[in-house]
């Protein structure tokens, strides 16, 4: 049970001048599969975990305070990789206001961190030229000031279209899907400021999904990877020949495995094909939607044994996560639809189509801790360590080296049934607590 | 010498643990006064560091004011790699406890005049007033720090070589590749440890009975350096059973009889109050001063080196104690009735005694005779 007395924050008084500097200890960290009994200094000054044992010796200083988490669990902070929105709010929306579309950027990402989501991908689905030219701008790195209480970072949005499959839409709109023959159609679509590191710093796109199988697709693989640009399979037919094409110029991840995509047919293993390393390529990351409803529990777990270092969960959550359940207006650019939320579950209305899920990234965990049996740290590095290599940030996020973003967070385990829960007890960014749970009841 | 011997290596390290958790209270350590404390590293020590860290979470003990100076440090070996000594201080120690860094001293493996930086240790020792307590481990071959067989009993902080036993056992720690193990470390000299106002040593296992035996049975010997301990007004060695597997059984139940008979008497084998007191010491008249001669006429060096029997017989800590081990000062003596019941004033007999008369009489004709005599 947990209980008030988590919360010792004793500060222990320090005659010295303020360094900003705390030290976390009686706590288990989260370091690859394993939660290792150790301290973590951190500080709000640099923002980064340090090096204890240099600090103490070059730099004669000792931490501002010691916390005392009781034996709770800290994990690096975690990197959601497919977020449409949240809040009420979508990223694929268009605002007559262009300065009010940067403030509701600013509430949600202030929102978002109390959900232990430190940083994250903004996912913008399928839609026209017009949308992406202006939304993009907003969407790209934020992280570049490093102040705690902007909240979760935007590591860089994600196109998740258009240049997708039109027979495997989801609830895109097939309106606007497009073929891509050359990268200027690209440039054509997100503007060319958006997709090209020369003339933008930071670049807005990391992550591009596009069907390989259709136009130049494949071909243009490799001209992404020189940019930064991570490029993903998804919403896509290809056959496993494809898939193993795609991975081969330099595909490294693919959006939300099994869904939009051919199912594993044991003559053809289609997508998932890729991660059996039949062709020795290296094999790709891949995001999963853990929401109970997207995948199977097992097929989760099936996943998760097939590459357990690609495996990275990710919510795939609509504008409708954080909101209470209901009818909610919603439109892919084609019409105007309405969706009904009940708990997780997100349906078209009057029908069973999925749309998105509503679910956050700790519950993604914790069902991902009941289906698999794989340790706590096991699932957490699928939101933590592996999305962060997936973004070529290996080591600045989702770490607690010395050297990384003070990124973390703080859980404790709640067991009821046999079955232990993770929760989130406090969020920190760049070395300051900017999230504390309110304590439960006292039971 | 007062040998402790505790059934096993946790109670062993408990007892030293409580031992210098006692001495740091009772010498009220200030900022202006601080303990002074002496640390090894080692195998050894690891249960004392584990206990002195428990009790300090728990509160019973705060090292705010505790100075320290480390034993050795490899030389040549990043300041951080996981085997140097300052990682292995950081690891079971200081990362734990409230000590600051600007109190924490362990010789610099890396400096760039490596016989100026034992120089300038040394004359940190003494800055502080001395060590108020050295805690030790020793080695299979009764090393004390890395004073390996045959260091000059008279040595202090130096460069020492490796012995070629050591390297192999610290290859261990390196991979098992004897080309990592560093070849030569910096180190405090027997003289140096000796200097301390106390000395505490564990010794743990049965690997180290022999040395034990050696230091403890036999004589002064620099093929034991531990041994030179018997030339300490207030050493103390901590043992589990284990390590005295060579000594004799008189010898152990020697021991033994000694601290039940001290604990029936209502007293630990504590040191005299004046090596334990802390603060305020003997205001010493500009101690800088005092310093710079010290150290150019005593402080011997690679290349003046000095005398070593004048000294090692006297040794002389820091300041001034009585070289003889005082009885406690504690009350421990049993008092007769008589002198709790006040002076009674009787009155003087009437009669003088007989014997007084008797006196009286023999000394009358005597002075007599003298003076017919003169």
């Amino acid at each position: 049970m947990p209980s008030a007395d988590h919360d010792r924050d004793h500060d222990t008084p320090s005659p010295l001048p303020e360094n900003g500097m705390t030290k976390l200890t009686n706590c288990r960290l989260v370091r690859g599969d394993r939660l290792v009994w150790d301290d973590v200094w951190i500080s709000s000054a640099t923002g980064k975990i340090l090096r204890s044992q240099a600090t103490f010796y070059d730099e004669l200083i000792l931490p501002d305070k010691t916390i005392d988490l009781g034996g709770r669990i800290v994990s690096p902070g975690f990197i959601e990789c497919q977020l449409n929105g949240a809040f009420g709010f979508n990223f694929s929306t268009l605002l007559d206001d262009e300065e009010q579309y940067g403030e509701n950027v600013r509430q949600l990402n202030e929102k978002l961190i109390q959900t232990g989501v430190t940083s994250y991908i903004p996912t913008v689905t399928s839609q026209t030229a017009d949308l992406y030219r202006k939304v993009l701008p907003h969407l790209g790195p934020s992280g570049g000031p490093r102040v705690a209480k902007d909240g979760a970072e935007s590591l860089g949005a994600h196109v998740e279209g258009p240049f997708l499959n039109p027979g495997k839409n989801g609830v895109h709109n097939k309106q606007v899907l497009r073929q891509a023959s050359s990268f200027a159609d690209l440039e054509d679509m997100y503007g060319p400021t958006n997709i090209n590191p020369a003339t933008s710093n930071p670049m807005p796109i990391k992550i591009l999904t596009a069907a390989p199988e259709l136009g130049s697709m494949t071909q243009l693989i490799p001209e992404l990877c020189t940019r930064g640009i991570v490029y993903s399979i998804g919403h896509s037919e290809a056959t496993y020949e494809e898939a193993s094409a795609a991975v081969a110029a330099g595909a490294t991840m693919i959006t939300h495995l099994f869904n939009a995509m051919r199912p594993l047919h044991h003559r053809n293993p289609g997508i998932f094909g890729v991660l059996g390393i039949a062709e020795s390529l290296p094999r790709p990351f891949f995001g999963v939607i853990a929401d109970g409803i997207h995948l199977h529990p097992t097929t989760v777990k099936i996943a998760w044994n097939a590459h357990p270092e690609g495996f990275i969960l990710v919510t795939d959550a609509m504008h409708m996560a954080g909101l209470p359940d209901g009818t909610y207006p919603w439109t892919n650019g084609e019409g105007e639809f309405f969706i009904t939320k009940k708990g997780a579950v997100l349906l078209l209305e009057g029908s069973d189509t999925i749309a998105g899920s509503s679910i956050t990234l700790i519950d993604c965990v914790n069902n991902f801790l009941s289906w698999s049996g794989a340790t706590i740290p096991q699932a957490i590095k699928a939101v933590t360590t592996t999305p962060a290599a997936m973004l070529h940030v290996q080591g600045i996020k989702g770490s607690l080296d010395a050297g990384a973003d003070a990124d973390l967070v703080i859980l404790s385990e709640e067991k009821s049934e046999g079955r232990t829960t993770l929760v989130v007890d406090e969020v920190w960014k760049f070395g300051a607590k900017v999230f504390k749970r309110h304590a439960p009841p006292s039971v | 010498m007062r040998l402790i011997i505790r059934d096993d290596a946790n109670a062993s390290s408990s007892y030293v643990a409580n031992y210098i958790i006692d001495r740091i209270k009772h010498f009220a350590p200030t900022p202006e006064y601080p303990f002074v404390l002496g640390l090894p590293t080692g195998s050894s020590p690891l249960g004392v560091y584990k206990n002195l860290v428990e009790k300090y979470k728990a509160g019973e003990i705060s090292f705010e004011n505790v100075v320290t100076f480390n034993m050795d440090e490899y030389i040549g070996i990043p300041r951080d790699h996981p085997e140097s000594y300052h990682s292995f201080m950081w690891k079971h120690f200081f990362s734990h406890v409230n000590i600051h860094p600007n109190n924490v001293n362990i010789l610099n493996g890396n400096a760039p005049d490596l016989e100026a930086e034992c120089v300038e240790y040394e004359a940190k020792i003494k800055a502080v007033g001395g060590i108020d307590l050295f805690l030790a481990g020793i080695g299979e071959d009764g090393h004390i720090a890395f004073n390996e067989p045959g260091s000059s009993l008279a040595s202090r902080t130096r460069v020492k070589t490796l012995a070629y036993d050591t390297i192999l056992a610290n290859s261990r720690f390196f991979d098992n590749d004897l080309d990592k193990v560093p070849k030569m470390a910096l180190t405090v000299g027997v003289q140096t440890v000796l200097e301390a106002r106390e000395v505490v040593v564990i010794i743990l296992g049965a690997r180290k009975a022999l040395a034990l035996q050696r230091c403890i049975e036999q004589g002064v010997n620099h093929m034991w350096t531990l041994s030179s301990l018997q030339l300490h007004p207030h050493p103390m060695i901590v043992c589990d059973e284990d390590a005295t597997l060579e000594l004799q059984v008189k010898t152990v139940k020697y021991f033994k009889s000694i601290e039940k008979v001290a604990l029936a008497q209502g007293f630990q084998q504590v040191l005299p109050s004046k090596v334990r007191t802390g603060p305020p010491r003997p205001a010493a008249p500009e101690p800088q001063a005092v310093l710079a001669v010290e150290i150019q006429s005593s402080s011997p060096t690679i290349d003046s080196p000095q005398p070593t029997t004048s000294r090692l017989l006297q040794t002389t800590p820091a300041t001034e104690y009585p070289v003889r081990s005082v009885s406690p000062d504690i009350d421990f003596i049993p008092d007769r009735m008589g002198s709790r019941i006040p002076e009674l004033h009787l009155a003087p007999r009437l009669t003088p005694s007989p014997e007084t008369q008797k006196q009286k009489q023999l000394a009358t004709p005597a002075a007599r005779v003298n003076a017919v005599g003169a």
